[in-house]
C-alpha cells in the first residue's frame, strides 16, 4: 500500500506517547453537567427547558427552527439548577444549563433515548432527520451540523473517515481505532449509504500504524463490506495539518478543493472519527451526542489519559474527583483541542463540548512564549503553508492595510492551521494576522456591498 | 482554582525550535571550515581580517542600535554572518583600518539605515566589499600568493586566475603561474583552493561542504545555488568561455551558496529564487566577458538584489485556485 501526502506541512514534535497505551476510560459519574446550548456552527438555538426542571439523560434541552441547526440533549438525567451565561470552550461566554445529577422518580427511566433505527433501511430523509435528532455535530473541532455535511447537493464519489489525528498529544482517535475498529467502520457505511457513495476511505497516519491490523479486521468483519460494500484503509505520512478537511482530500484523491468550495465539490465528504461512532450510537441505540472521548495530556497532567465523559463535565471536577491530576505548580496553560488549533483558556473551569477532541494541561516548560522579532525572509512558512498562500508576503499586505492584495494573494483560503507561526524562526504572529486580517476583510467587503445597493 | 496567571494565546501553542539566532549560527557553522583554510594559507594577516571584520560589525550594530534608542539585535548572531562574510570576500592582505570601515559601513549604511535585519534591499557584505572596492580598488585587488607557492619573480603582488585570463593569458600560462604541470592538476588545484584569491572563497571543495551542510539542514534551499551555477555554466559556454573554469575560478560556487541565499535580499518564492539565480549567473558572466572588473559576483548580486521585491510576486499557485471567469467578450453580440 503506497503512503499518500499532501504539499508542505511540518512535523512537530508528537508527544502521543504518554497517553496512547492507555486505554479509553468511561467517567462514572460527575457533580454537575455545564451544557453550553450553542455548540455547533450555524445559527444560534435556545433553551427548551426551565430552572427547577427535572430531565432525563438523552432529553432535548434546546433547540430552534432552522435548516443550520442541531439541538442540544441533557447528558445526565437530573435537575436544571441554573441557566446561565458561562465561560465555553471558545473563550467566550455563553449561556449554558447547568444540572445536578439526581435519582429519577420512583419507577421511572432516567434515559430518554429514541427507539433505534436501522440505518440500511431507511430513506435518505429518515437518516439525515435522525442524524439531526441526535444532535451530531463535526467532532474534530469544527462543529459543523451533521445533517447538513451529509446532504450534499453533489455526487459523492468517497467517504474519508478522518482519523488521520495530526495533532500533536491527542491520541483519543487512536484509541477509538484500536478499541471499537468495528463501530468506526459500521460508522463509514452509515454515511456511504447516506450520501450514497461507492467508496469509503479510512485515513489513518503512518505513527498510527499498528491500528491498521484491527481495523483492517473489522473492516472483512463488516456485514456491509461482506455484501459488497468498498471501504479501505489509507495509510497516510505523519505530517500536520493531514486532518485538515482540505488536506485530508488532496492527500487522497489528488484533487483540490476548489477556492470557496466544498469536499464535495470534488465528490468527497470527510467525517472525524468521532463523529462516526456518534452517528452509529444515534441509529443502533437511538442514543444522541450526549458523551464523546477526548484525550486529557500534557506536561502539567500526572494522568494522562482518554476519557469518555458526558457533555458539559468540568475538567476542574474531573481533577477535584481525582479521574485528573493536575500538577497546579507547573501548570503553564490550559488549551481546548490540540497544541496547533486548540483554544487557551484562562482557567480549566470549563465544560467538555461536543467538539472537545482533547484537553491539553501544557506545563510552564511546554508553553514558552516568544517575542515577536523582524521578518529575516527565510520563506520557510511560503514553503510549509499547505494552501501554498505565501504566508510571508501575505502578512506584509495585511500590514500595510492592502486587503485588495491580501485577498488576490488568497487570505480567505487560509486553514488557520498555523503551520506558519509554528515554523517562524522570528516567532511572527502569521496565522493570527491572518484571523484578525480575514474578519477586517469580510467586514470590508460587506461595506462594499452595501455601498453598491 | 488558584489564583496563579495562566498564559493565554492564540493558537499554535507550540513551536518549532529554529529560530533566527540557531540559523545564523549554523551559517557561522558553515563557513568555519573555509575560514580555516584562508587562515591556514596565508596566515595570521587573514586572521586579523576575520577577527576585525566580525569586531567591527557587531559592535558598529550594537552602537548605532544603542544611538537611535532602538532595541539591542546582536543576538540574533546576523552581525557576525556579516562581518565573517564580509572577511571572507576580501584579499588577505587589506589593511585592517580599511576591513573595520568596510563591516561598519556593511552594517550600518547597508542594514541599519534600511530598518536592520530583514529589511535591507541589498547583501550588506557585498556592499562593504563594493564600498571598499570603490574607494579603494588598489587595496582590495592586491593579492597574496597562498602559503608555498613562490611569487612570480619580478612581481610584487600576486594575480588571481580570472586577473591574468583577463589580461589575455592563456589557461596554460595560468596553470604555469600557480605551479600546476598541466591544465588537469590545475583544475584541481584549483578546487582544492590552492591559489590566490579572498580568504575565504578559494577551497571550492570547502565552500562546497559548507554549502551542502546548510542545504542538509535545511538553512537554505536548492533552488538558488543550483540556479546561479548552472546558468553560469552555461553562459560561460554559449559566451566560448571555459565553463568549468568558470565555475571554478572566483566567488561564484561562494556567493551561490552564501551571498545569493540571503534570506532577507533573495526572493522568497520558488519561481522567483529561480530567476533570481539565473539572472545573477547571466550578468556575473557577462561581466567577466566584457566588464571592466576580472570579477562580477558581487555586483551581479547586488543588480539581481534590486529585482528580488518584483521576483516575489512570483508566488506559487494557492490551493484550489479557480481562474477567475473571463469576461464575456461584447464582440460576439456584435456578431449576431
Amino acid at each position: 500500500m503506497s503512503i499518500k501526502t499532501f504539499k508542505g506541512g511540518v512535523h512537530p514534535p508528537e508527544r502521543k506517547d504518554r497517553s496512547q497505551n492507555m486505554p479509553i476510560e468511561k467517567v462514572a459519574s460527575v457533580p454537575q453537567v455545564v451544557i453550553p446550548v450553542n455548540q455547533h456552527f450555524g445559527a444560534p438555538i435556545q433553551p427548551l427547558v426551565k430552572v427547577g426542571e427535572y430531565v432525563k439523560a438523552g432529553q432535548k434541552i434546546a433547540d430552534a427552527e432552522g435548516r443550520m441547526t442541531v439541538p442540544v440533549h441533557a447528558s445526565v438525567a437530573g435537575v436544571v439548577k441554573k441557566i446561565e451565561p458561562r465561560m465555553q470552550s471558545n473563550n467566550l461566554e455563553g449561556l449554558c444549563i447547568v444540572i445536578e445529577p439526581k435519582e429519577p422518580p420512583e419507577g421511572e427511566s432516567a434515559q430518554e433515548f429514541m427507539p433505534p433505527l436501522d440505518p440500511f433501511a431507511v430513506s435518505k430523509e429518515e437518516a439525515l432527520a435522525r442524524i439531526r435528532a441526535a444532535g451530531i455535530v463535526g467532532m474534530g473541532g469544527a462543529g459543523f451540523p451533521a445533517h447538513v455535511k451529509l446532504a450534499p447537493t453533489k455526487p459523492i464519489l468517497c467517504v474519508i473517515a478522518n482519523a488521520a489525528e495530526c495533532e500533536p498529544y491527542l491520541t483519543i482517535d487512536e484509541r477509538t481505532l484500536i478499541e471499537t475498529p468495528e463501530k468506526v467502520v459500521d460508522g463509514v457505511a452509515i454515511v456511504m449509504k447516506t450520501v450514497n457513495a461507492p467508496e469509503g476511505v479510512i485515513a489513518i497516519e503512518e505513527n498510527k500504524k499498528h491500528a491498521i491490523p484491527y481495523v483492517q479486521k473489522a473492516i472483512e468483519a463488516n456485514p456491509q463490506v461482506k455484501a459488497g460494500m468498498k471501504i479501505r484503509i489509507q495509510e497516510l505520512r505523519t505530517k500536520y495539518p493531514q486532518g485538515g478537511e482540505k488536506m485530508l482530500i488532496t492527500a487522497i484523491t489528488g484533487k483540490q478543493v476548489p477556492s470557496g468550495g466544498l469536499p464535495m465539490d470534488v465528490g468527497c465528504v470527510v467525517s472525524n472519527v468521532g463523529t462516526l461512532c456518534a452517528i452509529v450510537d444515534a441509529f443502533r441505540q437511538g442514543k444522541p451526542l450526549i458523551e464523546r472521548g477526548f484525550t486529557v495530556t500534557g506536561g502539567a497532567c500526572k494522568t494522562p489519559k482518554n476519557l469518555v465523559a458526558p457533555i458539559g463535565t468540568l475538567v476542574s471536577d474531573l481533577a477535584k474527583a481525582g479521574v485528573v491530576e493536575i500538577d497546579e505548580d507547573a501548570l503553564g496553560k490550559v488549551i481546548f483541542g490540540g497544541p496547533m488549533m486548540g483554544v487557551a483558556l484562562p482557567s480549566y473551569e470549563i465544560p467538555v463540548q461536543k467538539n472537545t477532541s482533547g484537553v491539553l494541561l501544557m506545563s510552564k516548560q511546554e508553553a514558552v512564549q516568544y517575542e515577536e522579532q523582524t521578518c529575516i525572509r527565510c520563506g520557510r512558512c511560503i514553503r510549509a503553508c499547505p494552501t501554498s498562500i505565501s504566508p510571508a508576503l501575505l502578512a506584509i499586505a495585511i500590514e500595510s492595510g492592502n486587503y485588495a492584495e491580501a485577498e488576490k494573494i488568497g487570505l480567505l483560503d487560509c486553514i488557520e492551521c498555523g503551520t506558519c507561526s509554528f515554523v517562524c524562526p522570528a516567532h511572527r504572529h502569521l496565522v493570527q494576522r491572518f484571523r484578525v486580517g480575514k474578519q477586517v476583510l469580510r467586514a470590508l467587503k460587506q461595506k462594499e456591498a452595501q455601498n453598491v445597493r | 482554582m488558584s489564583d496563579k496567571k495562566l498564559l493565554l494565546g492564540s493558537s499554535p501553542h507550540t513551536f518549532s525550535p529554529v529560530d533566527t539566532p540557531r540559523i545564523m549560527l549554523s551559517v557561522v557553522i558553515a563557513l568555519v571550515p573555509a575560514t580555516a583554510y584562508g587562515i591556514y594559507l596565508y596566515g595570521l594577516s587573514a586572521l586579523g581580517v576575520v577577527v576585525t571584520s566580525i569586531v567591527a560589525a557587531v559592535l558598529s550594530e550594537f552602537v548605532f542600535r544603542k544611538i537611535i534608542k532602538a532595541s539591542t539585535t546582536v543576538g540574533d548572531f546576523s552581525a557576525v554572518v556579516t562581518g565573517l562574510l564580509l572577511a571572507l570576500i576580501l584579499p588577505p592582505s587589506t589593511p585592517l583600518w580599511m576591513v573595520a570601515l568596510g563591516a561598519i559601513f556593511a552594517i550600518v549604511v547597508a542594514k541599519e539605515f534600511f530598518g536592520g535585519l530583514g529589511a535591507n534591499p541589498f547583501n550588506p557584505a557585498l556592499i562593504g566589499r563594493a564600498f571598499l572596492l570603490m574607494s579603494f580598488p588598489a587595496a582590495i585587488t592586491t593579492w597574496t600568493m597562498p602559503k608555498g607557492l613562490p611569487l612570480a619573480a619580478d612581481a610584487v603582488s600576486a594575480a588571481t586566475p580570472l586577473n591574468l585570463l583577463k589580461q589575455g593569458s592563456t589557461l596554460a600560462d595560468v596553470a604555469n603561474y600557480f605551479g600546476a604541470s598541466d591544465v588537469g592538476t590545475f583544475y584541481r588545484q584549483l578546487f582544492m583552493g590552492y591559489r590566490s584569491g579572498c580568504i575565504g572563497e578559494s577551497s571550492i571543495l570547502l565552500v562546497f561542504l559548507g554549502g551542502l551542510f546548510l542545504l542538509g539542514i535545511g538553512v537554505i534551499q536548492w533552488i538558488v545555488p543550483v540556479s546561479v551555477l548552472a546558468s553560469t555554466f552555461v553562459f560561460s559556454w554559449l559566451l566560448g568561455m571555459d565553463p568549468l573554469l568558470g565555475l571554478l575560478t572566483g566567488g561564484i560556487v561562494f556567493g551561490a551558496f552564501f551571498m545569493a541565499t540571503d534570506y532577507a535580499t533573495r526572493p522568497m518564492t520558488a519561481y522567483g529564487q529561480a530567476l533570481f539565480g539565473i539572472g545573477i549567473g547571466l550578468i556575473t558572466v557577462l561581466i567577466r566577458k566584457y566588464g571592466g572588473y576580472p570579477e562580477g559576483v558581487t555586483y551581479a548580486i547586488l543588480i539581481m538584489n534590486t529585482l528580488t521585491p518584483f521576483l516575489n510576486k512570483l508566488r506559487p499557485k494557492k490551493y484550489g485556485f479557480v481562474p477567475p471567469p473571463k469576461p464575456v467578450k461584447p464582440s460576439k453580440e456584435v456578431a449576431k
